[in-house]
């Protein structure tokens, strides 16, 4: 039986590009796409190819509560998931004094909390079925980032969460895999940094084959690590 | 022949010095108790688990297989206020039609599925598991009373297997004359007298009766699960 992978943040970015290697994968039967933006997620598609079947779930992460049955839904109607991709980022840059409260808890519950519920359900309906969990966290959350402080603090909180948890599931089978990317030519870069010229960095098809890669059958050993990816100009 | 389990879900702790009972530490980050009953949730044999539990951590308990998706399999029932009345009442409430018990106890998370499994294959009714004793024991407290053979000595491990209705009886007869055992092939052995069988046991199957017990699993837990990050 095929795999089934669910991404958030499939509408853009990274997280559409993701999907669309995914897609490709033999071995994936079924790819699962969320984000809030119904019209996003048809971009994804179209973009997609019909290999494997492709469900469409548009979802506002940042309801916690409806997590819980939102996977629920979709491992009754798949039968579980094998590969489960935390590509669904938030950014608002602003420096501490312009920090909001609502700025930070929007931040934190998008990049942080939102994965760690869907991890945690996950977890629970997996059954001991072997699994392999990618969270994207960011080059922001391991080095400082001036200006951005509510954004770099929650990419630090997901490669932390994200080697505890790779130590906590080590016994059931799940498998926790972390990217740390540098600059990537998306939406969300476009908000951190207005001024770049997008064509001299990093393009977020370039991140999704090390997703792909590091979700391949083979990959053994980096797991539980977290792993920077950066163009090296 | 169907097969059920008792799993001793543990007192209050009071021995291992903690505020929270034995059975709700972390191994690993997990509960001790939820090791246990992952491995057994693996083995559809087991057609029934009753895990007792102290009535003050019964809801917890609870819980605990709920947030762990568990199953319909698994229930709490109040224990004793011995381990040995906690078997009884646990053996007491495995389901009309089970033959054969499998006692098993929270404080022993590191058993592996495996066990149960020869546990189950073993055609004997009545097995435990022991392994040799590696140093020497002799009898005494405060002056050597006398010597022991270790060669002809078992280190008595869980999980076990007995022909339910017997152990019972065998329960009874032990709540009859008062007499308290601490595990259950002793009880059984001496109220039955039937053969007993002993399968090699596992120095990795240790139970966490003291705080060192937790630092010594975590190692062996470590090691079992290929950690990398020390
Ligand atoms: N671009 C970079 O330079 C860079 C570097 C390091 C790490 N990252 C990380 O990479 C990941 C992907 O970001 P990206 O660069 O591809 O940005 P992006 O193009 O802005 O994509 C962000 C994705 O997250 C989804 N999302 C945001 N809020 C959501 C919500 N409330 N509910 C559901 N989905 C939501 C968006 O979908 P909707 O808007 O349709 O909901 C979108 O699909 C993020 O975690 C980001 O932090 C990016």
């Amino acid at each position: 039986m095929g795999k089934v992978c669910v991404i958030t943040g499939a509408s853009q970015g990274i997280g559409r590009a993701a999907a669309i290697e995914m897609s490709k994968r033999e071995d994936v039967d079924v790819v699962v796409l969320i984000a809030r933006s119904a019209d996003g997620l048809a971009g994804t598609v179209s973009a997609m190819g019909d290999r494997a079947k492709i469900h469409q779930l548009p979802y506002d992460l940042s309801d916690l509560d409806g997590i819980p049955s939102l996977v629920e839904d979709i491992c009754r109607e798949h039968g579980g998931i094998d590969l489960l991709l935390n590509v669904a980022g938030y950014a608002d840059p602003r420096s501490l004094l312009d920090t909001t409260a609502d700025n930070l808890v929007q931040t934190f519950t998008i990049n942080v909390f939102a994965m760690l519920i869907l991890i945690r359900e996950m977890a629970r309906f997996s059954d001991g079925r072997p699994a392999k969990i990618l969270n994207v966290a960011s080059t922001a959350g391991i080095t400082p980032r001036p200006g951005w402080v509510a954004y770099a603090a929650s990419k630090a909180a997901v490669v932390s969460l994200s080697a505890t948890l790779a130590e906590e599931l080590a016994g059931s089978g799940i498998k926790i895999y972390t990217i740390s990317p540098g600059r990537t030519a998306t939406e969300l870069r476009r908000k951190l940094a207005p001024d770049e010229d997008p064509t001299s960095i990093m393009q977020p098809e370039q991140v999704a084959r090390v997703i792909r890669t590091l979700l391949s059958d083979d990959e053994l050993t980096l797991d539980g690590q977290n792993i920077i990816v950066r163009q090296q100009l | 022949m169907r097969t059920g389990m008792v799993v001793l879900g543990g007192g209050i702790g009071r021995r291992i010095g903690r505020p929270v009972p034995k059975q709700f530490l972390l191994l690993g980050g997990k509960p001790i108790i939820i090791h246990v009953l992952e491995k057994v949730r693996a083995i559809a044999e087991i057609e029934d688990v009753v895990v007792t539990c102290p009535a003050s951590h019964l809801e917890a308990t609870q819980q605990l297989i709920e947030n762990h998706r568990l199953g319909s399999r698994f229930r709490c029932v109040v224990g004793g206020g011995t381990r040995q009345e906690s078997t009884y009442l646990g053996l007491e409430a495995l389901g009309d039609g089970i033959d054969l018990a499998i006692i098993h106890e929270a404080v022993r998370p590191l058993v592996s599925t495996d066990d149960f499994r020869r546990l189950i294959e073993t055609p004997d009714e009545n097995v435990i598991y022991g392994i040799p004793i590696p140093f020497t024991v002799l009898k005494g407290h405060d002056h050597v009373e006398g010597l022991l053979e270790r060669d002809e000595l078992v280190n008595v491990q869980l999980p076990q297997k007995f022909d339910r209705a017997r152990l019972l009886e065998a329960h009874r007869a032990a709540r009859a004359d008062g007499v308290e055992f601490t595990e259950d092939a002793s009880l059984f052995f001496k109220y039955t007298g039937e053969p007993v069988r002993i399968l090699p046991g596992s120095d990795v199957n240790i139970k966490i009766t003291v705080p060192t017990d937790t630092v010594i699993a975590e190692a062996i837990y470590a090691d079992l699960i290929g950690r990398r990050t020390r």
